[in-house]
């Protein structure tokens, strides 16, 4: 769980207009501007190239170094391998003190500013300045980054004609072209001045030894150009194998990066160049490359984190997440922001520091679809979650849940007692604002709606099927929110299945598919869910296993499979259940869907996309289909409809100062369709929009596609009978 | 290259370089683009500029026509004149269709090259139409091909910019704020 300073830093955010202004603006832009950018360019394709040169060089790490290291030498540049932060500090350090440097200029450095050089350099006595804008900016107050391409990206002009005013003892104006203007003329005379040059690079060739860096200001070219003395510091992550290679990235990362098809310059630097020295000679400059491994080798060396070495520092993933987009970057605590950049703190940083931030991540995946090195990045804080969790433990309130969850008996008996126990809270409303028993210390701030009063398991047995020409039987697996909470989902499932002649059974052994457990990185509970089910569910005595919760889905299809690896018997069999598993939607447009038919009562509907149909499951055009097919029904799309809902599990609970201006967008999205129903395939969005919209615009229902086809189609048979 | 192409391969660097504010010329011979250049410095009220001697300016006599112009021009230390200069003239390599970018890879990375293509506020960059590349792609594999990479390429598109404050464009930083591109189809020899 998060701690209270934490939780503090996050309110402070969340209080901050300006980051939230900044912030909006930009994640609004941002997406337009990258589409743009992509049109008429094979997105697939150049991140299918990108992950072939960039993993390339991940497996082949050492020859790659190497033969960077042979090739920049032979070119006459000097290379120095630094292991740790320290190494590459004092290496640079006895560099500046040996040629008696006194000013130095830096353009956009992220792994100087991990490894915190300017410290010791000022320390050192000499003049430091960050010459790329933000950078100076965010240098002059005193502050660091909060992102990686938009360093200043939390401050207003007015703040930063504050900032300079207090610099420069002169008042400053806040017209952006003004700053600017200011900027040229202030930093013009430490370019002009420097006798050494610090800068970073977006890729280092290891069959040409160059080093190449795109920037927008000039400040890489000035840099680079003017000082006869200059380093380059460059992490290992930024080898590509092949000069030609250079190609897919320099497609991507300004695409991807800020939205344009290339920024205004390019530089390949390949051993020393020519520069003026101070006595008005020209000749090749002193030329000095660090490659800074400082906890990179681990990252690479560990399977589950290799992928790392795929990413290309463009920062989409950041500016997709709903998260980041509310909280900025200087939450997460350290100079890698978001949730690659937890990943990365994790290992530059320590376990430690990555702990309250991987907590951030919703897990809605959006930053999947946009990564030009196809990194699942919430996959990977979910197995940081997970070492922690057995590290550490998950905090004793969480764990007596979990523990309960994953003991079926115990947990049904206590949400059968919660069905009784709530009335006199309820007062009969559908929707209460507290779950009782051991939910309720996690969910004072919730919305939540009741538990039936019959759960699915037990109405099932009461539910007539009638299937006529039987082709077979399909297992229901329900979810703790089906079967206990909306009942009535598990009937449109049966019903639908029925029409295309499949009897539906229910395994009665079924019990909590673990995600809660999974997802708040408790692994051994999640285990013991995943085998209770393996075992209740039988997947080879039936032809599918059908669920309409598409986070049991992902569990049934993807996550058991993880979770019994290490035991043969137990793997086939969830090998089995995988491949049986579908999605409720999905199943049934597999199975050729529906014949169209319905009452033909119009009902204006939007549709919610579920983070787990589709992006885990690549789902979204069946239910639209299926929709559509429903006589009456009208399907207006909402702006954003894949966005998450902000429930993300325990993330609502965790989190519900998040999650709350999440789901407000989301009721924004949906307002504006002037639909009357939102259709939802996941029991979880659906008690996440469900209480938004309780709370704020009740004439809106939601509603599930299973729900809705009975609802429909039964009211259209019982209309045909009479 | 064909007429159709050279024009069409024009057309979609022009396009490029003014969505991002640059200008674009295209002339027949180094002398009309010394005229041309003369005649903008002139609407810009520049007094002075920086002049990298390449094979067009040579060939155009840029030096004598711009003195002409009455503009101060200048040919030599670069070092302490740019800083100052109100504008600069250099030759640029190649140049791509596909984005706009202007391509310096002089074989020896001459350090004045990039001064009077950098410090200076205007940039003027001439260019061989027939060093046009179609592609990005095709400008890495002919860069690659080359019997030694030079010690610096650059690839320059459009002026300097930032969006550091309030994601609010601004145009000309540390570079320069204004970039004129004037293409000469007439074949002179290669920058040596």
């Amino acid at each position: 769980m998060a701690d209270q300073n934490f939780k503090k830093k996050i309110s402070d955010a969340l209080g901050n207009e300006v980051l939230r202004g900044a912030l909006g603006r930009f994640g609004d832009a941002y997406t337009i501007a990258r589409a743009k950018a992509y049109e008429g360019y094979d997105f697939e394709a150049i991140s299918e190239d990108i992950v072939r040169v960039k993993s390339f060089a991940a497996s082949h790490l050492d020859e790659m170094l190497d033969q960077f290291e042979k090739e920049a030498t032979a070119r006459g540049a000097k290379v120095y391998r630094a292991t740790t932060a320290e190494d590459a500090k004092r290496y640079v350090s006895e560099l500046a003190k040996k040629h008696g440097v006194q000013r130095i200029i830096k353009s956009k450095s992220m792994v100087s500013e991990e490894i915190l050089l300017n410290d010791n350099l000022i320390a050192d006595g000499i003049d430091v300045q960050e010459t790329d804008l933000g950078e100076w900016i965010v240098q002059l107050a005193g502050q660091h980054p909060s992102h990686m391409i938009l360093p200043a990206i939390h401050m207003t002009k007015e703040e930063v004609a504050d900032t300079f005013s207090g610099h420069l003892n002169r008042l400053e104006q806040p017209v952006i072209a003004e700053l600017v203007k200011t900027a040229r003329v202030e930093l013009r005379k430490k370019f002009l001045e420097a006798d050494m040059g610090i800068s970073g690079a977006n890729m280092a060739i290891a069959e040409t030894g160059t080093l190449i860096m795109l920037t927008n200001e000039g400040n890489g070219r000035l840099t680079t150009t003017l000082p006869p003395l200059h380093v380059f510091l460059v992490g290992i992550e930024k080898l590509v194998p092949k000069f030609e290679d250079a190609t897919h990235i320099l497609q991507a990362l300004p695409r991807s990066a800020t939205g344009q098809q290339i920024t205004s310059y390019v530089s390949m630097v390949t051993g020393p160049t020519p520069a003026y020295y101070a006595d008005g000679t020209v000749k090749d400059k002193e030329f000095h490359i660090v490659l800074i491994d400082n906890g990179r080798r681990k990252m690479y060396d560990d399977e589950k984190f290799k992928k790392t070495f795929q990413c290309i520092r463009c920062a989409s993933c950041l500016n997709v997440c709903p998260a980041f987009q509310l909280l900025g970057g200087h939450v997460y605590g350290h100079i890698y922001t978001g949730g690659i950049g937890t990943i990365l703190t994790n290992f530059v940083n320590s376990d430690k520091d990555a702990k309250n931030p991987q907590n951030l991540c919703l897990q809605c995946g959006k930053c999947t679809e946009v990564c030009p090195g196809k990194l699942d990045i919430p996959q990977m804080i979910l197995e940081l979650r997970n070492r922690m969790g057995e590290k550490d433990g998950i905090g004793a309130a969480p764990k007596f849940a979990l523990d309960v969850v994953s003991n079926r008996r115990l947990f049904h008996s206590m949400l059968r007692i919660a069905s009784l126990a709530q009335l006199p809270f309820s007062k009969g409303q559908p929707v209460i604002r507290h779950l009782p028993m051991f939910l309720s210390g996690l969910t004072e701030k919730k919305s939540l709606p009741t538990v039936a009063k019959v759960p699915l398991r037990d109405v099932i047995k009461k539910v007539k099927q009638e299937v006529k020409n039987p082709k077979g039987k399909i297992a229901l697996y329900a979810g703790c929110l089906i079967d206990f909470v909306y009942p009535k989902i598990g009937e449109g499932i049966i019903a639908g299945l029925n029409e295309k002649g499949y009897e539906v059974i229910f395994p009665d052994g079924q019990s909590c598919c673990g995600a809660p457990a999974t997802y708040m990185g408790d692994r051994k509970n999640a285990r013991k869910c995943a085998i209770m089910n393996i075992e209740a569910l039988e997947a080879e005595k039936v032809d599918y296993v059908v669920s309409g919760c598409p986070t049991c889905t992902h569990a049934l299809i993807d996550s058991f499979k993880e979770l019994v690896h290490d035991d043969p018997a137990l793997l086939a069999r969830a090998e089995v259940l995988s491949s049986k598993s579908r999605d409720f939607s999905k199943l049934l447009f597999d199975l050729g869907g529906l014949t169209p038919g319905g009452d033909g009562v119009p009902m204006k509907v939007t549709y919610h996309d579920s983070c787990h149909l589709k992006r885990s499951m690549g789902v979204y055009a069946e239910p639209r289909k299926i929709l559509k097919d429903t006589a009456g029904v009208q399907l207006i799309e909402m702006n954003e409809s894949d966005r998450c809902c902000g429930f993300a599990g325990s993330y609502s609970i965790k989190f519900p100062e998040i999650s709350g201006p999440i789901l407000d967008r989301k009721m924004k999205n949906i307002e504006e369709t002037g639909a009357d129903f939102v259709v939802v395939d996941c029991p979880g969005c659906l008690m996440q929009i469900g209480g938004g919209l309780d709370k704020k615009n009740q004439r809106i229902k939601v509603i599930h596609t299973a729900e809705l086809l009975l609802e429909k189609r039964k009211k259209a048979k019982k209309k045909g009978k009479s | 290259m064909g007429i159709d192409r050279t024009t069409e391969l024009y057309e979609s660097f022009k396009s490029k370089v003014e969505v991002l504010s640059g200008e674009c010329f295209r002339v027949k011979t180094s002398n009309e683009a010394a005229e041309l250049v003369c005649k903008v410095m002139k609407e810009k009220g520049i007094e002075n500029v920086a002049l990298l001697n390449s094979p067009i300016s040579l060939k155009g006599k840029f030096e004598e026509q711009i003195g002409e112009a009455g503009i101060t021009v200048y040919t030599d230390r670069f070092r302490e004149v740019t800083p100052d200069a109100h504008a600069g003239i250099t030759q640029v390599n190649y140049a791509i269709a596909e984005l706009g970018t202007l391509v310096q890879a002089a074989a020896d990375a001459n350090v004045d090259d990039r001064l009077c293509s950098t410090l200076i506020p205007i940039h003027i960059a001439l260019v061989s139409t027939s060093t046009m590349i179609p592609t990005l792609a095709e400008t890495m594999a002919i860069l690659h091909r080359l019997p030694r990479l030079p010690g610096f390429v650059g690839f320059i598109t459009g002026p300097s910019r930032t969006s550091d404050i309030e994601r609010v464009l601004t145009v000309g930083v540390h570079g320069p704020k204004q970039l004129i591109v004037v293409f000469v189809d007439e074949q002179v020899e290669e920058v040596a």
